[in-house]
């Protein structure tokens, strides 16, 4: 087990090695970072001597090994041209939005995919279940920008009830910075609305669809075959024994689901001006802040390392057969 | 013996397609939008990516049916002067293209690294698993940005207009692998503690056989179910690519890009613009994720094993 | 979030008692927000347009480009080489500080140091003060555009930014990237103190309670700015009540927000000229005259101000608009299918060449679309066209390497004066002298002689003479294609009194704004 995360962690390290690796070796071809900190009169001559002081016109290895030096001695992943702010620190400023919206979209899968998943399994030929299934796949079906403009239409401007950009209000949550939230004031939470739903239309459907299929699969158990021989009632044979056999499998997509999530939000947030993460990359993108894009995608390579780490622990616990020591 | 014809007749997968009307019904205009796409150069009525067709000044007319409507144009024009019929017609097969193409290619490299990965443990399956964490950490919109970087330096700006198509095709077949990578071995590492695969490695057949040959026919079903799902993602990636505007050149629009343009025109009164191509893509994307939900219903073997 | 100085932080306190009643809030969306709170550190429309809210300068434009008096109540010329201009008394900056002669000269040194506005502040020899009140500037040469260049002239607060800060570095430091006292604190005369700001996100601003200039009719009290990126999300952020203002409005839009009885929509003609280069350079056929003759006649400028631009913009044949010394009122556009294709058979281009066409996408208003209709406008000639369009950030350094037979360009001159215009677009590229640093493709030395001697013609009549006779040349060379002049475009709420604060700069002065 400790040789196992030892293993990860060392891999990890090599992975955000050579995606810095990666991220530098492009980076001159995103665009010069310099023609956006100034103003379009200034002369080539200033412009390359601005790229001297920023250390742009070194060359590449000096570069890259100043980056990953100052990664592992001070944890520092350089500084955003466009913020001008330590990059670690612009990414934590934005996560929280990000976050947010994604916690958001999670609670309404979660409210709508769980009954009507359990709904649809218990009366599949019932009119509310096709209907449940088609109109899912519908929402998946609209490009999630096509949605979102659409949502922005009738509630924003047509029905003028919910706001049609940003965050709204929000809340310092522990008073130094660290995190806003607008989860905490009515109007923050009326401008999670619209881009909560949007997003949420991705995922739904495979939900539905996952949650309905594990119960119909449980439900043919032996198991729930002699709860219903024991004389239990409907309600108690489906929601104890049936419905809480279904969640495991559920818990476990979620969980890898969720990380799918966060490379979905950019196209919802630039739609809905959302301060999060995948603005800010967007932002960095067309604004050629490269410095902040290489930090953006090792911080993320982490992420999702982490990630894939956990769950294949997770996979070792439930299932034994998978040896994670991995030794021959 | 029973011919394949047969044999296929009287399978399940037949009998349940027949039995599900929702998957006759996307089948059929699946079918009918492949046709318009393959024939789109025969029935459209003007080719909106030849110039010579197309004047600024009769942009944005309303369809025939409206009060400024033109014959001429029967689902009205853009904001450059196309008719929309025509470009939509075109949109599909250019997105079509990129879908099929880009998922071959996902598939091919997902399929022999899931392969690798999975069968051969060890080094080679964190080796593997670990890129396919870098490719997925990459969104595709870095490697879009990259590789149209590269490729206007070797091929030079005069052919990109030429080359679009296949481009997007390698960047979004480039960016999705990880996801048949990892079904694929999830399915091997199932597959290969069973005892065929034992008793095939103990007469001694060489490792790629066992994957390719026993192995890998048994995993096609969730290689069939991911494929669908894929085309559909394909295709609104490419549309997410245009509306970044990183997708195929304004002047050769595909139907995402042709989304994007309209999209700026959703708050305006030429709502034709957007609401003709974005039906169309959904219609289009929906079949195919419908056929795609009824192929894991039917496919997932323990459904229906009772 | 940000560190608020303990002054403003005390000024807020002293503002949230006084503000009640009367308070006006004005909620704005831009495409962008001010990069920096310093107001010289960079160059752009978003800094300038900050600068008129938070500081003043000396003078302004009027909506009839004329120039108002601000922080200089007169000036006068003293010799050919100076100008004298004196000062308006007892104006008080954010801080506190009284404002002084001193502030104007400490703020031009500054900016003689700052690699934007260098430049443009090459004509001058340098700033004296003669008395408290009084401040000189000095040209190195004879410079007949002293007072345009007075509308760049914003006062710092020279105590407030005199000191070290905490990390020990000068509080006026001009730095673009990293920690520098004046790129996150502010103290102006300006009508708006800066509250809070987060990059991107948000700028919240406050009516300064001391401003001097007490005849003005403005009444926000608050002032919030979102930059709001995509457009479409700009527009619905106004139609659904979200913001009070937005710029700029995108013409398709421009329909929607008439039908709508709540907003309007207010548009200004603007300076900037849209055009597309031929580097004669890279593609031999752009070097015969009768090619480039062509391709202007190809091109319908009028049908894609119509179109595309909705009738926001003004066709153009030259590089300076109506009211610019060098307007000439006989060069007409040209758009005329048949003669073009004559003219590329007298080239011997009957069958067409190919060529290669670039442009940005989120520069210019419907930049792209404007690139997209020219290419299909030039395949009516044969001439097939490869286009890509792409981001600024992007697109600039690809215009710096000069990659495309055709490149989009538009230009607005900070001088507001035709020479500036020649001065970047045409004059042969010239690295040493930084003349013709956009300019990718023509070169005509008789041009640039012309272009030299008007920067120190005084007489203004002989002056406009040379300037126009330059846009004949350029027309008849057809050294470049012109589109347009940009219309500036704002939406607002019908409650906003627009039409008053706007002018042809693209600075709203929301100073001056009334909400009623």
């Amino acid at each position: 087990m400790f040789a196992f995360i030892v293993r990860r962690v060392i891999q990890a390290i090599l992975v955000m090695l050579v995606i810095s690796l990666v991220g530098f070796s492009i980076k001159d071809q995103i665009g010069d970072p310099v023609r956006d900190l100034v103003g379009e009169r200034v002369s080539p001559a200033e412009r390359a001597e601005i790229a001297e002081q920023l250390g742009l016109n070194d060359p590449f290895f000096t570069q890259y090994s100043r980056f990953v030096k100052n990664a592992f001695t001070k944890g520092d992943l350089g500084r955003s041209f466009l913020y001008n702010k330590p990059n670690l620190e612009v990414i934590f400023e934005h996560a929280p939005a990000t976050i947010e919206l994604v916690f958001g979209t999670a609670l309404i899968i979660i409210f709508i995919s769980l009954p009507l998943g359990v709904y649809c399994a218990l009366r599949p030929k019932s009119i509310l279940s096709r209907f449940a299934m088609s109109f899912s796949t519908l929402g998946v079906s609209m490009p999630v920008y096509l949605t979102a403009i659409l949502l922005i239409f009738l509630f924003a401007i047509h029905w003028q009830v919910l706001p049609s950009y940003g965050r709204g209000d929000l809340i310092d949550l522990f008073g130094n910075g660290w995190w806003h939230t607008g989860m905490l004031t009515i109007d923050g939470l009326k401008h999670l609305i619209l881009p909560c739903v949007s997003l949420s239309t991705l995922m739904l459907p495979l939900f539905i669809r996952l949650i309905r299929s594990e119960m119909m699969e449980v439900l043919e158990t032996e198991y729930i075959k002699y709860a219903w021989a024991k004389g239990l009632s409907p309600a108690r044979v489906w929601m104890v024994h049936a419905f809480k056999n279904t969640l495991l499998p559920v818990i476990t997509v979620f969980g890898v689901q969720i990380g799918i999530m966060f490379a979905f939000t950019l196209l919802t947030e630039l739609v809905f001006q959302w301060p999060g993460m995948g603005f800010m990359f967007l932002e960095a993108v067309h604004r050629a802040d490269i410095s902040l894009l290489i930090a953006y995608l090792v911080v993320v390579a982490s992420l999702f390392v982490f990630v894939n780490t956990v769950v294949d622990i997770l996979y070792g616990f439930i299932n034994p057969t998978v040896r994670i020591t991995g030794t021959k | 013996m029973k011919t394949k014809l047969q044999k296929f007749k009287e399978s399940y997968f037949l009998y349940s397609f027949k039995r599900d009307k929702v998957a006759i019904f996307s089948f059929v205009v699946l079918i009918v939008f492949l046709f318009l796409a393959l024939t789109a150069p025969w029935i459209a009525p003007m080719n909106p990516y030849d110039a010579a067709n197309i004047d600024i000044m009769n942009s944005e007319i309303p369809p025939a049916w409206m009060d400024e409507g033109s014959t001429e144009f029967l689902l009205g024009t853009d904001n450059q002067g196309r008719d929309m019929l025509s470009t939509m017609l075109y949109g599909l097969r250019t997105s079509i293209i990129i879908g099929l193409g880009a998922v071959a290619l996902q598939g091919i490299i997902g399929v022999i690294v899931g392969l690798m990965a999975g069968y051969m443990g060890g080094k080679t399956d964190a080796i593997l698993m670990r890129l396919a964490d870098i490719q997925f950490s990459f969104p595709y919109l870095m490697v879009a940005i990259f590789m149209s970087a590269i490729f206007q330096v070797v091929f030079g700006l005069g052919s990109f207009e030429r080359l679009a198509i296949p481009l997007l095709t390698i960047i979004i077949g480039l960016s999705n692998w990880p996801m048949f990578a990892r079904t694929i071995r999830a399915s091997v590492m199932g597959e290969k503690n069973k005892e065929y695969v034992e008793a095939a490695r103990v007469i001694g057949l060489p490792k790629w056989t066992i994957m390719f040959r026993h192995i890998l026919p048994n995993s096609l079903t969730s290689v069939m179910v991911i494929s669908t799902i894929q085309v559909a993602n394909a295709v609104m990636s490419e549309a997410a690519l245009s509306f970044l505007g990183l997708g195929m050149p304004v002047t050769k629009p595909s139907l995402g890009s042709l989304i994007r343009a309209g999209q700026e025109f959703f708050f305006s009164g030429s709502w034709w613009i957007t609401v003709f191509p974005g039906v169309w893509l959904v219609i289009f994307v929906l079949v195919i994720n419908l056929l795609g939900d009824w192929l894991r219903d039917v496919l997932n073997p323990k459904l229906y094993k009772g | 979030m940000k560190k608020i100085t303990y002054l403003t932080l005390s000024l807020l306190l002293a503002l949230s008692f006084t503000v009640s009643a009367g308070a006006k809030t004005l909620k704005v969306g831009l495409d962008a927000d001010p990069v920096t709170l310093d107001p010289q550190v960079q160059l752009s429309g978003g800094m300038m347009q900050l600068s008129h809210w938070v500081f003043d300068p000396l003078v302004r434009w009027t909506q009839d480009m004329d120039f108002e008096p601000r922080l200089a109540t007169k000036w006068e010329k003293v010799d050919d080489l100076t100008t004298r201009f004196f000062l308006r008394k007892g104006v008080k900056f954010h801080s506190g500080n009284m404002f002084s002669a001193k502030d104007v000269k400490w703020s031009f040194d500054r900016m003689r140091k700052s690699a934007d506005f260098k430049a443009l502040l090459d004509p001058f020899e340098g700033c004296y003060i003669v008395d408290d009140y009084t401040v000189d500037f000095k040209t190195k040469k004879p410079y007949p555009l002293v007072l345009n260049m007075a509308t760049y002239f914003f006062a710092m607060d020279s105590k407030f930014y005199t000191g070290t800060d905490k990390n020990g570095q000068p509080k006026d430091m001009l730095l673009k990237v990293g920690e520098s006292f004046a790129l996150n604190n502010a103290s102006g005369t300006g009508a708006f103190v800066v509250t809070k700001r987060q990059h991107n996100v948000v700028l919240e601003m406050e009516r300064f309670k001391d401003y001097w200039d007490t005849k003005s009719p403005g009444n926000v009290t608050k002032f919030i700015l979102t930059p709001i990126k995509e457009n479409a999300t700009r527009v619905a952020a106004l139609l659904s009540g979200g913001v009070d203002f937005i710029s700029p409005v995108p013409p398709q839009d421009f329909k929607r927000l008439d039908a709508d009885s709540k907003v309007k929509l207010h548009t200004i003609a603007g300076s900037r000229i849209i055009t597309f280069q031929m580097n004669q350079n890279r593609n031999p056929a752009l070097k015969d005259v009768r090619v480039r003759q062509a391709i202007v006649h190809a091109v319908n400028n009028a049908g894609i101000v119509k179109k595309i631009m909705k009738g926001t913009a003004t066709v153009a044949a030259q590089q300076g608009p109506k009211g610019y010394a060098s307007y000439k009122d006989s060069l007409k556009p040209r758009y005329d299918l048949d003669k073009a294709k004559a003219l590329m058979k007298e080239a011997g281009y009957e069958n067409g060449f190919e060529l290669t066409m670039m442009a940005p996408n989120n520069r210019y208003v419907n930049d792209a679309k404007i690139a997209e209709a020219t290419a299909q406008m030039l395949g009516k000639i044969g001439i097939k066209v490869n286009l890509k369009t792409m981001p600024k950030a992007q697109y600039w350094g690809e215009f710096d390497k000069r990659v495309a037979d055709m490149m989009m360009i538009g230009w607005h001159p900070d001088t507001e004066d035709s020479g500036n215009f020649t001065e970047f677009l045409i004059m042969c590229y010239n690295t040493d002298t930084g003349y013709g640093q956009y300019n990718s493709g023509y070169c005509n030395p008789k041009v640039d002689e012309m272009a030299l001697a008007v920067q120190s013609e005084t007489d203004i009549a002989k002056r406009s003479a040379m300037l126009q006779e330059i846009e004949q040349i350029l027309y008849d060379d057809a050294a470049f294609v012109p589109f347009h002049w940009q219309n500036h475009s704002y939406g607002a709420k019908n409650n906003l009194r627009v039409q008053p604060i706007i002018n042809v700069m693209n600075f709203p002065y929301i100073g001056d704004l009334v909400i009623e």
